[in-house]
């Protein structure tokens, strides 16, 4: 039995109500200069000693501009620090609008012969580049730094971009000591907060006068004490869904005579996505490819096939751009005449075509694996539109930016969270689920004659389908044929492959399959007169992907899945089976999964059949003891010896 | 970390006018087209000194994609700084038929900051073009006209674009308005490539057709010993407000000592007592440059700024003291600077860094070729070479970033190439002893101690001072034919004077040998075990090149289960082939095995043809290095 795992000591943080006001600049302690690791965390490269964050909007003859003040100090423990000991402030800009910063102060401590050496960051060492169209980038580096230094600066951003609250970050890959975090909002300009990460904080909230503005504004005030730094860890959706912070949203705005809402519920999100122009008005203009429709449906019968002929049409005609997005970025008669688009192009014309074909179909709007899961309703945070068709109350969500993606079997970065259904024309605005794709199934068929010496030879039949065919196509298509042969022979054993030839790999739809002939001079250990073999050989699993024996975040696996193998070994001439591996189940609780080895034993063969099956995409942090136990028996099963001996 | 920095002129694709050829996909001869993704079908650039203080350059680039994989030839790229201007960029898309189908313009262009991880600032930026193909096969012609009044590096030029891609037409042009702006030129791995030079009194150009795509190949020679290219190199020069005539080395040397590096190391009073207070007890003077080493060390780190003649010229010394930062060349000046203080000669000295060692041309002198900064330190009729950007490389040890290639180095009679340290075979040794234990269920305990020296001591010796965390991840990748191995203990002793680390590991892991009915199988070689075979390469071309040798040996004892007793052991193996050595030994004493292990690998180059042998005997390796003990319970 596998003892749960220990509630990491991480998760009891202690937020303690502050004594301390803030700490004003300049500001330093010799022992915090003495000190050469970080008591709450020795393998800590740097701390942030102390940061505040105060975030507010000025007005100034009719202008309003969003203020954010910094000042932070850090320490340095060690070289993989000196990261710590440079700033970049990304300024963005758009149109002639453009975030400014000002009022860099940067001063460097060090202890030399017990005194405290100041060493200030002079105006020329700070630079400012164009970085790219959107954005510039204002960086310095510390002065004089070395492993026990601590660096600290102050700085002030002014942007024009006064609705838009940048997430307030509470946790970085080093850890913090203390943290103030402040912001004033004017009372009539509702702003929704929403914590995210593992590590909730809460803030002090009050109004006050603010005479700057002359307005009531309200305040929020978090303060945090020692809050880890966020680990990485492998398999992970995205690390940021899991760092701390907080995300504003203006809900409303409400002034004596004036009101306007902004969304609230899921629905209000959906009803004020659909009221934008290309939601209510685009989808059914259709004269851009009315006649190549028609001349793509004719002879066709049924809706599923209209649907399925349309989809194919766009995901072969049209590129995705790259770029994700909800709204349009060329519209749709221009997105045909380009041939290229962003996900909202592309998908919505599929919608579009599809009501022209006479389907039941609709936007669905998602935020994509990389764009955090949304923690609340919000439409800044929704990033993307799928197309989604109902035929005979079956539901089809389809996204067309990828070749090889399928009917419900969308690019994993789509199986984020849950969508948001717009479907103007029955009034129904609301949250739905993503269907499931299915389990995605891969079948291995080996027959394996072994020779006397050891060596092997044999063929090898696999097929796969749904996401597991996407992800074989993707590789396949993704280099010349050579080249991918050369990297499946290495990564089976060195073994030599001969004979290979692959079916339906250009196509989007179904299993696809291949076979190949291989040659393997050391498929089993010939001991005095024994040879020893693992049945799956080459097939058998080698590496536990799960080498960390703690883990914090959940392990995304990107999609469910079922591996069969089905291994014959002929044994040579004048052998006998010695020995054969015993037939075993393992499971995992919560049906998280099923191993089933079994061994079925004839005079001249040896037959193994495997199942492996992982039954959710994303399995939760406190069953990763079982999951990394679940694979450390497989690959103990998989390892295991037939023996067989001269009669 | 350390990030190459020392960016001349980047090395700018250039045009003309002359040939266009033909624009549709059909024209391409069916050899261009076999095995590759694009094919470069016109690429020209010429060179025009008009004079000293004037270069202009005329580029063009028409390359037809025939799938996605070919995009990355179409290069519609150019970089520029503060001190080139860049005119007249187009780009046009062509359809398979030859039909224009998008013409992209100067403001279409998208002009971003290029620089990369480790720079503060550069004024280095790229113009690039944001074309997203549709259908294949298009095609893209590409043009510009670049102008500088730098004339210290001359573009230099790649008659092949990469691999899977074929050249149909490429010509280099470089026109002198009189014969002291004649540059020199190297002509390098021209071989069999249908190359054809054409000389006149104010103009050299070379002009290639058809070459056929290569594929890429494990363990060749690096990209600068195979592929067709030319190296251009001004004679008499301008850069950045000096100018230069350079025939030599010597010269060259010259050159930096009486321009860029002049008055760059002095130093502040101040600085200069606290350099000689470092070394007052100290006599020996290797000694005393050990210590300002170390002082550099823990006093800077790397950062670069990079801003016009900064490409070429260190930051002052003084400047450099005052904020403790700055780039290869700025540490190494400054490290110059405080052995100065103290009487120490040292020479500053321009490499070629990076793990392929790349030589300085012996006959031809340019400040094109050369990436990094370090320095040499004459003592006892031999060089001791450091690199100031490493915060923890031993003193005198270079490593794998600059070991044994052709260097300059900048005396005070002028430039001298030297050859830096080289570390041959036997030099890089690993040494690996250890005790296992297995106990009856298949489970280890091992005590393991590691020895590097030479190229394989820069592979392990960043291990000191991680985190406990890193240093687990590291051994379970380390010993990853070891399943469920758990790092017990760690410890490390980094013996910089001899240049030798040494890791103390104790381990734990379960079922390493395997039960199978009444018997435990298992792998007797735990700690060395060799996983890797070089990919199967059908139809070689290029030679086998082991670029650097090394020398593994092994002894570890290890004790049975007292309820099991050895039914078989592998047999001994003794391998000799000309690219090195393999033995392992077996021995039975009471209830221990006795494992020994040598692997010898020599380094050179090889015919193509023995790639294959090469393969089989790293294949032998593998074999053998699963080799494995079958145990039977006592009854």
């Amino acid at each position: 039995m596998i003892k749960k795992i220990v509630v990491s000591a991480l998760l009891l943080l202690i937020f303690t109500p502050s004594v301390a006001q803030e700490i004003k600049f300049g500001q330093i302690e010799k022992a915090e200069l003495e000190e050469t690791e970080y008591v709450n965390d020795e393998s800590a490269s740097a701390v942030i000693l102390y940061k505040h964050r105060n975030t507010y909007l000025l007005s100034n003859n009719g202008v309003s501009r969003l203020v954010t003040e910094i000042h932070e100090k850090i320490k340095i423990y060690r070289n993989d620090g000196f990261d710590y000991a440079t700033e970049e402030i990304n300024l963005f800009k758009s149109g002639n609008d453009d975030e400014q910063v000002k009022k860099i102060k940067a001063v460097t401590y060090n202890l030399e012969n017990g005194k405290i050496i100041e060493s200030e960051l002079q105006k020329e060492e700070i630079f400012k580049t164009e970085a790219s169209p959107n954005y510039n980038q204002v960086k310095f580096t510390m002065p004089n730094v070395k492993v026990g230094s601590i660096v600290e600066f102050t700085y002030k951003v002014t942007s024009p971009f006064i609705w838009n609250i940048d997430e307030f970050r509470f946790q970085y890959d080093i850890p913090v000591k203390w943290m103030k975090a402040e912001i004033r909002t004017p009372k009539g300009f509702r702003f929704k907060q929403t914590p995210k990460g593992f590590q909730n904080v809460y803030p002090k909230t009050y109004t006050k006068q603010d005479n700057r503005i002359g307005m009531e504004v309200v305040v929020r005030e978090y303060n945090i004490h020692n809050m880890p730094a966020l680990q990485q860890e492998s398999y992970v959706d995205n690390i940021d869904n899991y760092r701390s912070g907080v995300v504003f949203e203006l809900v409303s705005v409400d002034f004596p005579g004036y009101f306007r809402s902004y969304s609230r519920t899921w629905g209000d999100v959906a009803k004020v996505i659909g009221g934008s122009d290309d939601y209510k008005n685009q989808l059914d203009r259709t004269r851009s490819f009315d006649d190549e429709i028609d001349a793509l449906l004719e002879g066709k019968e049924s809706q599923e096939d209209k649907m399925k002929a349309i989809f194919k049409y766009v995901k072969d005609n049209i590129t995705w751009n790259g770029v994700d997005g909800k709204y349009f970025y060329h519209g749709i008669k221009k997105t045909l005449s380009e041939k290229k688009g962003n996900s909202a192009d592309i998908n919505l014309l599929v919608v579009a075509m599809l009501r022209y074909a006479g389907i039941d179909s609709n936007p669905v709007v998602i935020s994509t694996k990389d764009n955090l899961i949304p923690f609340f309703p919000t439409i800044n945070r929704l990033n993307y539109v799928l197309a989604y068709a109902v035929i005979d109350e079956k539901q089809y969500f389809m996204d067309a930016t990828e070749e090889f993606s399928d009917l419900n079997v969308l690019p994993t970065r789509d199986y984020n969270w849950k969508g948001i259904l717009i479907d103007n024309n029955k009034k129904v605005w609301k949250q739905i689920d993503i269907a499931s794709p299915g389990k995605s199934t891969s079948f291995y068929v080996m027959d394996i004659n072994l020779q006397d010496d050891g060596s092997c030879e044999g063929t090898c039949k696999t097929r796969f389908n749904r996401h597991s065919a996407m992800s074989f196509r993707k590789k396949y298509n993704g280099q010349d044929v050579d080249t991918y042969l050369t990297s499946k022979e290495n990564k089976l054993s060195n073994i030599e492959i001969d004979n290979y030839t692959v079916k339906n790999a250009d196509s989007h739809e179904g299993n696809v399959s291949e076979s190949f002939d291989f040659f393997d001079d050391y498929g089993a250990d010939a001991i005095d007169g024994k040879l020893f073999l693992k049945p799956l050989g080459f097939l058998s699993m080698k590496e536990n992907p799960f080498k960390k024996e703690k883990r914090e975040y959940p392990v995304d696996f990107g999609y469910s899945f079922k591996d069969t193998y089905m291994v014959n070994i002929n044994i040579p001439e004048g052998y006998k089976v010695e020995h054969a591996p015993e037939s075993v189940v393992v499971s995992l609780p919560e049906k998280l999964g099923t191993f089933r080895y079994i061994v079925a034993q004839a005079p001249e063969k040896v037959s193994v059949r495997v199942n492996f099956e992982i039954n959710r995409e994303m399995i939760a942090s406190d069953s990763y003891p079982f999951l990394r136990e679940f694979f450390k028996q497989i690959i103990a099963k998989e390892s295991e010896q037939l023996i067989l001996s001269k009669i | 970390m350390r990030i190459l920095t020392f960016p001349l002129f980047v090395l700018i694709s250039f045009f003309s006018f002359s040939q266009d050829s033909n624009i549709t996909t059909d024209s391409i001869p069916q050899h261009l087209i076999s095995g590759a993704n694009a094919i470069v079908r016109d690429h020209q650039m010429d060179v025009e000194l008009v004079s000293r203080r004037e270069m202009l350059v005329n580029y063009k680039r028409t390359v037809t994609v025939l799938n996605e994989k070919g995009n990355q030839h179409v290069q519609a790229f150019v970089h520029y700084n503060n001190a080139i201007t860049i005119k007249g960029i187009y780009a046009e898309v062509y359809d398979k038929k030859g039909e224009s189908i998008k013409k992209i313009r100067k403001k279409d262009f998208l002009d971003v900051s290029a620089v990369d991880g480790g720079t503060l600032y550069s004024d280095s930026r790229v113009l690039y073009m944001g074309y997203l193909p549709v259908d294949y096969p298009y095609t893209v012609k590409f043009s510009y006209q670049m102008k500088t009044d730098n004339t210290g590096t001359i573009p230099s030029w790649y008659f092949l674009s990469g691999f899977l891609v074929s050249t149909e037409y490429s010509k280099y042009t470089v026109k002198f308005s009189d014969q002291n702006l004649k540059p020199s030129i190297l002509e390098k791995n021209f071989g069999d490539y249908n190359i054809t030079p054409q000389k006149s009194d104010n103009q050299i150009s070379y002009e290639a057709r058809d070459i056929e795509p290569l594929k890429d190949e494990n363990l060749r020679p690096p990209l600068h010993k195979i592929f067709p290219r030319l190296m251009v190199s001004p004679v008499n020069f301008y850069y950045e407000g000096y100018n230069g005539h350079i025939t030599n080395w010597k010269e060259a040397g010259h050159w930096m000592n009486n321009n860029l590096l002049k008055d760059q190391d002095e130093l502040t009073p101040s600085t200069i007592s606290i350099a000689k207070k470092l070394v007052e007890e100290i006599e020996d003077p290797l000694e005393k440059a050990k210590k300002i080493y170390q002082y550099v060390q823990e006093n800077t780190r790397y950062i670069s700024v990079q801003v016009g003649i900064g490409g070429l010229r260190p930051i002052s010394a003084i400047e450099v003291d005052r904020v403790k930062y700055g780039d290869c060349k700025g540490l190494a000046n400054y490290t110059k600077a405080l052995l100065k203080a103290i009487d120490i000669e040292s020479y500053y000295v321009h490499v070629e860094a990076g793990q392929d060692k790349v030589d300085f041309e012996d006959n031809m002198a340019s400040f094109g070729q050369g990436n990094h900064v370090i320095l040499a330190i004459p003592h006892n009729n031999q060089y001791y070479w450091i690199d100031c950007t490493s915060q923890v490389h031993p003193f005198g040890f270079l490593g794998d970033f600059t070991d044994d290639r052709k260097v300059l180095l900048m005396k005070p009679d002028g430039g001298e190439i030297a050859n830096t340290d080289a570390y041959v075979n036997e030099d890089n040794h690993q040494l690996t002893k250890a005790k296992y234990i297995l106990n009856e269920k298949g489970g280890i305990t091992g005590d393991i101690t590691i020895w590097t020296k030479g190229i394989q001591y820069d592979q392990h010796f960043a291990l000191e001072g991680i985190p406990d965390l890193e240093v687990d991840k590291y051994y379970k990748n380390y010993w990853s034919n070891i399943n469920n191995l758990k790092i017990e203990e760690f410890s490390t002793k980094n013996n910089k004077n001899d240049v030798v680390f040494e890791e103390n590991i104790k381990i734990t892991a379960t079922k390493y040998g395997i039960p199978s009915d009444d018997r435990l199988i298992l792998v007797l070689n735990a700690f060395n075990n060799s996983q890797y075979v070089p990919a199967r390469s059908r139809n070689r071309r290029f030679p086998l090149e082991i670029s650097r040798g090394y020398l593994d040996e092994d002894e570890y004892e290890l004790q049975l289960p007292e309820s099991y007793s050895l039914e078989s052991l592998p047999q001994n193996v003794n391998l000799e082939t000309k690219f090195g050595e393999y033995q392992m030994e077996f021995e039975k004493e009471a209830n221990k095995i006795r494992v020994k292990r040598r692997l010898f690998i020599k380094e050179g180059t090889y015919p193509s043809s023995d790639y294959k042998l090469y393969r089989s005997f790293k294949r032998s390796i593998v074999k053998f290095d699963n080799s494995k003990a079958v145990l039977i319970q006592k009854i």
